[in-house]
């Protein structure tokens, strides 16, 4: 177990360090010279000069990667050419809102979609199951943004139920979970479908194994197999695809995010991007991407624990 | 080909279509597929006014009002044009992100199958590193380098695209291999590329066909979604997810401005998933999962 957990972390580390690259070179191939940026359209070609020295940009491209993993290394993402606000002090007020939003849409979207795909398989072809079926090949077809705007119009405006923009508060207090609420609706309803999609599939594959058979040989009812025997074991394909469907989550997020002006990263990048603001766009991608990259490792000790025969390998 | 294979294959091939138009949701997929095709290429023709014909007197109108069946949008552009343009933007960019990222894919899988010693292991290492990255953060990072715009959004979905066509071409490409006429063709002295042209990429095309439909749908979804959020197609250009985004401003005093794209949106990924699952049930019920 702890070798395997030893071995993912260290193969974790070039993926890491590619990322890093990437978000170094997104730099160097922008046609913009960031001293020149820096110092203003006011200033003398000297000063501009001595900046270039000062951020090590007169330096090898292979010394400057190591200046830049140095400054990584101490929490130093740069300055927002925006409104010199330091990347890090953005990201880190925006982590918090994210990973809330994405908590909130996994809580309902996941035991929900489990819920649906065991009813799917147990009464396999019948009308029940088509109706799930149907319904999560639509849902796996809507825009996010489609979804979301649906919500705004109907729940926000016309029966004026619940807030429809930014973050209401910390989530404890009636103005934050009122606000959270069209936003998780929103990015987990999109979830929904493929986690039905998996788990009906999963469950219909444990079904054929011996250890049902023997179960159903006991004389055990069929809602007795199906939920104690096969869903069980369905679960831990369940864990592994609904893991590798984070980076689809990632995407929704950003994108709910924008609908909802929801103070999260995604939301962040998008103005950073679409702004220009390259120091912020670079840090923005970065978490983004090494997030992404932790929750797959993450999702990967949580297989190797649910399945005993993943820890001998 | 071997007798047995050709004897197998021999009465598949004419009952493609008429076992497609057997489920009604394939056919109905097909047909309004056919249909989108047709309205996309025929846009220019079919529509009534100018894509950026804008008549202020006539902004937000709603739908169903005189001349104007869709309504019109704010600028008072009738929605039946907008539509129809934002269709063929939308189709063409998913087809070009599709393509290109289909033919690289396509080919890395051939390679890396083919050259299964050398260049398996270090191609497919790639494509694992391509595909930890999500196809919305690929755009970002595109949209970051070379600035917002429908070229940056085709050449984001083709970067997503290029890992998964690879591993479907080589897992297909790896079970060929397997079979005796390969061997026979080398035998006899092929040339390695005749191997793969010829003898190879067609046993894999089904397969591949497959897989290309229902990435369209999900190229035309991601690719909406980066026009959403700006970093797409540029107003005042018709394009699905941009006219949404446009639409979005006046959601409260004309819904219709962003709904009709965004329900043309649903509707082509509906008909591209309906259709690419009905043509894995009737090509390769192997890939049924």
């Amino acid at each position: 177990m702890a070798r395997h957990a030893l071995r993912r972390i260290l193969l974790v580390i070039p993926v890491l360090l590619g990322v890093l690259l990437i978000g170094f070179l997104l730099m160097q191939v922008v046609p913009t010279d960031a001293a020149t940026v820096r110092a203003g359209p006011t200033a003398t070609p000297e000063v501009v000069e001595a900046i270039r020295r000062d951020l090590g940009l007169d330096r090898p491209l292979y010394v400057q990667f190591g200046l830049y993993l140095w400054r990584l290394a101490q929490g130093d993402l740069g300055v927002s050419i925006i409104n010199n606000v330091p990347v890090s002090q953005e990201l880190g007020a925006t982590i918090g809102p994210t990973l809330e939003l994405m908590v909130a849409s996994l809580v309902w979207a996941i035991p929900l979609g489990i819920l649906m795909g065991t009813a799917a398989a147990y009464w396999r072809g019948g009308a029940i199951d088509k109706a799930i079926l149907a319904v999560s090949v639509a849902g796996g077809s809507v825009p996010v943004f489609f979804l979301g705007l649906l919500l705004i119009w109907f729940v926000g405006f016309q029966w004026q139920l619940l807030p429809f923009t930014g973050r209401g508060g910390p989530l404890w207090t009636m103005e934050g979970l009122q606000a959270i609420v069209l936003p998780a609706l929103t990015l987990g309803g999109v979830f929904i479908g493929p986690v039905a999609r998996m788990t009906r599939t999963a469950v219909l594959d444990v079904l054929s194994a011996d250890h049902v058979r023997t179960a159903r040989a006991k004389g055990l009812t069929e809602r007795r197999v199906v939920t104690m025997h096969a869903l069980r074991n369905a679960l831990i394909p369940v864990v592994t695809l609904v893991g590798l469907q984070i980076g689809f989550l990632l995407g929704g997020a950003v994108v709910t995010e924008t609908v909802f002006s929801w103070p999260g990263v995604g939301r962040l990048a998008v103005g950073a991007i679409l702004s220009s603001d390259l120091p912020m766009a670079q840090g923005t991608i970065i978490v983004l991407s090494s997030g992404f990259i932790l929750i797959n490792l993450a999702v990967d000790m949580l297989y190797a624990a649910l399945d005993p025969r993943m820890r001998a390998a | 080909m071997s007798a047995t294979t050709a004897e197998a294959e021999a009465p598949r091939r004419p009952g493609l279509l008429a076992r497609l138009l057997r489920d009604p949701a394939a056919a109905g997929a097909l047909i309004f597929t056919l249909l989108l095709l047709a309205a996309a290429a025929l846009a220019p023709w079919l529509a009534p006014t100018d894509p950026l014909d804008n008549n202020l007197a006539l902004s937000m109108q709603p739908p169903g009002s005189p001349g104007l069946p869709l309504g019109a949008d704010a600028q008072g552009r009738d929605m039946v044009t907008r539509m129809l343009f934002g269709l063929r933007a939308s189709l063409l960019m998913g087809f070009s992100a599709t393509l290109a990222g289909g033919v690289v894919g396509v080919l890395l899988g051939f390679l890396a199958a083919f050259y299964q010693r050398w260049l398996d292991g270090p191609i497919m290492r790639l494509m694992d590193m391509m595909l930890s990255f999500p196809a919305i953060l690929v755009g970002l990072a595109i949209a970051a380098i070379f600035g917002p715009g429908l070229s940056s959004v085709v050449l984001a979905l083709a970067i997503a695209t290029v890992p998964l066509m690879a591993r479907i071409a080589r897992g297909s490409a790896l079970v060929t291999m397997r079979l005796d006429y390969i061997e026979a063709a080398r035998a006899i002295g092929m040339t390695d590329a005749r191997l793969i042209w010829r003898h190879l990429a067609p046993n894999c095309l089904s397969a591949i066909f497959v897989f290309t439909t229902l990435r369209f749908g999900q190229v035309i979804l991601l690719g909406s979604a980066l026009s959403f959020l700006g970093l797409g197609a540029q107003p005042p250009t018709a394009e699905l997810g941009a006219m949404a985004s446009e639409g979005r401003n006046f959601l409260f005093f004309a819904p219709h401005i962003a709904v009709i794209p965004c329900i043309g949106i649903f509707a082509i990924v509906l008909a591209f998933n309906l259709l690419g699952d009905a043509l894995r049930d009737a090509l390769d019920p192997r890939l049924r999962f």
